[in-house]
């Protein structure tokens, strides 16, 4: 009887259980898009009695947009320190040994809640056998200043949402444009946060290396970043989302707009680089067509992702 | 093997529902033969033409019942001209949704003509009793046994074969009926090849195969109850849509209840019966028979319903009335997924219902009042609670930001009508109201491609609902010889859901030509007429025949889609010793009051033939049918104003047919 009713139970499993089983929406999402939201340490630097560790999304540090957080602690005292000057600079040498460096936040800020220097970095490029990137970077205690420089590794971003560009725009600047965020974004309304950035050239000559004014980068103030989103497989045919939003700058500086995705799949961000006075310094106008069976023409200033 | 694994299913829930109905089994104190608790009417589903019908064709016999086409299986039926979104179709009373986002599975299309005995039909808010409604209700009714004193087996078995689509179909009946306990099951196997139009074109991709079964268990609980377990399983295979540029790879659709049945005596309560029920569909779209899609796309979908329906009678000399309670939830999800030219590439995923529930309670009053020998006065009504909610709202933001996820609304339905008597004459005059909520798609839809208008269609959770208010009154003359009987009725239909171009969007279905959303119009009217009569003009010779007409107008007094334009149909129908012989004429006349708004092409008139005889004979003791006919006879060549995509009808087919009654 036992025997008889596991059988009409494993039946009845059968009828009613689904031929095709159902997506599972959240892991589909995150097929090819991991979220990270832990901080873990990059790298620590030990300077006389100090300790100065490097924090990151992931513990790496990644091509694009990074978000920083350091820790300074006096080892004999186990204190960590929260009245320091702290200043950042990575800068990348290149095989014939030029100089170069990515947007950055230079003066660390001190976060009193969680008791961190935070700030943040973009790095323009990927560690390789002949791109290589170090961090300087400079702390007080006591009156005395210290400097530590550190070799750092830059990992290529497999999140194609974390994506950046550099460009030069019509008014002869150079600007640099970070996806920040969503790491992971939905089928649905996401917050579209991207840092703009443009190089300040050098007023003066190169003092001691690292000469900061050589490496001085600053977020653009009050532009904004025209934003229409398509989908570029050639079956798509140039579809597009609906009550989308442009990116205006937000008080942390960062931009913020509303990017909506319809699918999961591939997406261009197409971009129109509008500053204040309301021309539109870098990027093209794209077709709104439906063209099926075309890919979908990018504008000249855009980011590809992926979800 | 199938139909062991019902039978277990139906063991599982016999065991259930005995336990279940201990608790009722009090109430039951006096005896009474009146034990007909499932009574049997037996209206044969066969048309006047063809006696091995599919269900959809038993429908279109129907002048109320029209049907928007897409190949030759899973008819969408339209009650009043209107979608099937404004009328509930139920089985035995038990609602059941379809799983697939573009209407390709009507609950029509899970039964087959076998194990129904009858189809009711009721028009606008008098079919409000199963749950709220405009058009009206198309209530299933499977075929059920009543109890017998005497030990008795009875069956049928049917097979047949269509010469135009090659369609080869077995279908069997059984059933076993004592005092105490009554078996009965059917067993129903349809396999169709493409069918050809009049042009003698084949017509690719409209070939289906189709299997259902069914089985129900009663037993006699006490001499004034009985419970009672039923199931139907339908899978249908490789259907094709010739109208869409997808197919059905696979449909399966598990149909159960549990029912419990207690008849009292006297007093002012005549019956309860309260049945629970499940049931689960799956529905597998895809177009890897497509080769020419410029995209690969999946489409599955997934309905599954628990309910509860418990119904009594009350009945005190003139007066009688009917009191409904039903309940219900579903679980409709429905995907998409497009592959990209590389396939290597990640494929593109959304949900075209985004798990949505519908919740709905409701109860219902009918009731009759006999104020004299030749004057009725029905009057009842309904209020239900609906409920949705969706799983993934985030998807409906994007169209509709900041929508709540949540939505109840309250559904009231009144309706009343009077009938009387005078002689050969009767007369009816009517009147309803009633609210309906938006469908899940209409609500909740997105990116659902229709192929007719080539839309790709968004739902908007925040829909009105739809209110009716709708007159009807009918007249009729009706001696031994003759009968004529005229019927009208008018639908004002306010908040009327409708998909509207939207501006902004742009379709992902690469067949589409644009986006439109559902909105709803202010109002629209509908009206409908048909007259029907029939003539006996001999004993053995019998004429029939009926019109209907039909008018449906946006509130910019723009024609409303798939509204049929005036149709006729005429037949005779002669009987000699074991023969008979049928012949009839069907046609629809020119669409004038097409609607191109909304994606309609105007539809030339078509006229079609058929002819059919059947002779009655024994093979032993077994009473044995056998007919043979032709539909479309003059192989025209048409498509009626409700053929998706004007896909041509089948052209001549000979269809013959052998029944053999145990």
């Amino acid at each position: 009887m036992k025997k008889f009713m596991l059988s009409v139970a494993t039946l009845c499993v059968v009828v009613t259980s689904c031929t095709l089983d159902k997506t599972d929406y959240e892991s589909e999402i995150s097929t090819v898009v991991t979220e990270y939201i832990e901080y873990e340490e990059v790298v620590s630097i030990t300077e006389d009695n100090y300790l100065i560790s490097i924090n990151a999304l992931n513990g790496t540090f990644y091509k694009g947009y990074n978000a920083i957080r350091l820790n300074i602690t006096n080892t004999e005292t186990n204190e960590s320190l929260n009245t320091s000057e702290v200043t950042f600079l990575p800068i990348m040498t290149n095989y014939n040994g030029n100089h170069t460096s990515g947007p950055h936040q230079y003066n660390l800020e001190y976060n009193i809640e969680d008791d961190y220097y935070e700030g943040y970095t973009v790095f323009t490029s990927e560690s390789n056998d002949s791109e290589y990137w170090k961090l300087y970077i400079t702390f007080s205690d006591n009156g005395e200043t210290y400097s530590v420089t550190q070799n750092i590794t830059i990992e290529e971003q497999t999140n194609m949402n974390l994506n950046m560009t550099a460009f030069t725009a019509s008014d002869g600047e150079q600007y640099f444009i970070a996806l920040v965020a969503p790491q992971q974004p939905k089928i649905a309304e996401n917050e579209l946060v991207a840092g703009i950035y443009t190089y300040n050239s050098p007023t003066s000559d190169a003092g001691t290396f690292p000469d900061p004014s050589q490496f001085s980068y600053s977020e653009v103030e009050d532009y904004t970043l025209l934003l229409d989103p398509r989908m570029p497989e050639p079956s798509m045919g140039n579809h597009s989302s609906p009550n989308n939003q442009d990116l205006i700058q937000g008080e942390d500086g960062l931009y913020y707009g509303v990017v909506n995705y319809t699918m999961t799949g591939n997406w261009t961000l197409n971009f129109r680089l509008q500053n204040t006075f309301g021309a539109v310094i870098k990027g093209t106008e794209v077709s709104t067509d439906f063209t099926p069976g075309i890919e979908g023409e990018r504008s000249e200033l855009y980011i590809d992702i992926l979800f | 093997m199938r139909t062991i694994l019902l039978f277990t299913l139906l063991l599982i829930s016999t065991h259930y529902s005995t336990a279940q109905q201990t608790e009722k089994k009090k109430d039951s104190i006096i005896a009474l033969d009146e034990v007909e608790l499932i009574t049997v009417i037996k209206k044969k589903i066969e048309t006047d033409m063809k006696m091995a019908v599919s269900v959809d064709e038993f429908l279109a016999s129907s002048d109320q019942i029209s049907f928007i086409k897409r190949g030759a299986y899973a008819w969408e039926p339209l009650l009043n001209n209107m979608s099937s979104e404004r009328s509930t179709i139920t089985i035995d009373g038990m609602h059941v949704f379809g799983a697939c986002t573009d209407k390709m599975d009507p609950i029509t299309s899970y039964v087959e003509s076998n194990n129904l005995s009858k189809i009711d039909i009721k028009s606008g808010q008098e079919g409000s009793m199963h749950g709220a409604t405009v058009a009206g209700s198309i209530d299933l009714k499977r075929k059920s046994t009543p109890f017998n004193l005497v030990k008795q087996w009875n069956g049928a078995y049917q097979t047949g074969f269509e010469l135009n689509n090659k369609q080869f179909f077995n279908l069997a009946n059984a059933a076993y009926s004592s005092e105490k306990f009554v078996v009965d099951g059917s067993l129903a196997y349809r396999k169709a090849e493409n069918y050809s139009d009049g042009n003698s074109d084949e017509v690719a991709h409209s070939q289906f195969t189709k299997f259902n079964a069914s089985l129900g268990l009663a037993y006699k609980t006490s001499e004034l109850s009985s419970v009672k377990v039923e199931a139907i399983y339908d899978e249908a295979k490789d259907v094709g849509y010739p109208a869409l540029p997808m197919d059905l790879w696979l449909s399966r659709a598990l149909i159960t209840s549990a029912t419990y049945k207690q008849v009292f005596e006297d007093g002012l309560f005549r019956a309860l019966d309260t049945k629970i029920y499940f049931n689960a569909i799956e529905h597998y779209m895809d177009d890897t028979t497509r080769p020419e899609n410029l995209v690969h796309m999946d489409m599955p979908g997934w309905s599954t319903t628990y309910g509860l329906l418990s119904k009594t009678n009350i009945k005190k000399n003139r007066f009688s009335s009917e009191i409904q309670l039903n309940a219900y939830t579903n679980l409709s999800t429905a995907e998409m997924r497009m592959y990209p030219q590389d396939r290597s590439e990640r494929t593109m995923f959304a949900y075209s219902w985004p798990a949505v529930t519908t919740t709905f309670a409701g109860l219902s009053v009918n009731n009759a009042w006999e104020m004299s020998d030749n004057s009725l006065l029905n009057f009842g009504g309904s209020l239900g609670v609906h409920y949705n909610h969706s799983k993934y709202a985030e998807f409906n933001w994007i169209f509709h930001p900041g929508t709540p996820q949540e939505k109840t609304r309250l559904l009231p339905s009144l309706h009343t009508s009077y009938h009387l008597n005078i002689e050969n004459f009767d007369f009816s005059v009517g009147g309803g109201y009633g609210h309906r909520a938006p469908s899940v798609s209409e609500g909740y839809g997105y990116y659902i491609y229709n192929s007719f208008d080539r839309y790709d269609y968004i739902g908007n959770p925040d829909l009105k609902n739809e209110i009716s208010y709708e007159a009807n009154a009918s007249a009729g003359f009706k001696n031994h010889t003759f009968s004529l009987q005229a019927k009208v009725n008018y639908f004002y239909i306010q908040n009327y859901i409708i998909g509207r171009i939207l501006s902004l969007g742009s379709p992902m279905n690469y067949q589409s030509v644009g986006v439109k959303g559902y909105t709803a119009l202010d109002y629209s009217t509908l009206f409908n007429f048909s007259l029907n009569g029939s003539y006996t003009i001999l004993d053995n010779l019998h004429w029939k025949g009926n019109l209907t007409y039909a008018r449906g107008k946006d509130d910019n007094e723009n024609n409303l889609p798939f509204i049929r334009p005036l149709s006729y149909q005429t037949s005779m129908h002669y009987k000699w010793n074991q023969f008979n012989f049928q012949t009839s004429i069907t046609g629809d006349v020119e669409q004038i009051n097409y609607s191109p708004e909304y994606g309609e092409d105007q539809t030339p008139s078509y006229t079609i033939w058929n002819l059919s005889a059947d002779y009655t004979f024994r093979i032993a003791a077994y009473r044995t049918v056998v007919q043979v006919g032709a539909e479309n006879l003059l192989n025209e060549y048409y498509s009626t104003y409700a053929d998706w995509g004007n896909i041509p009808r089948m052209g001549r087919n000979i269809f013959t047919s052998l029944k053999f009654n145990f």
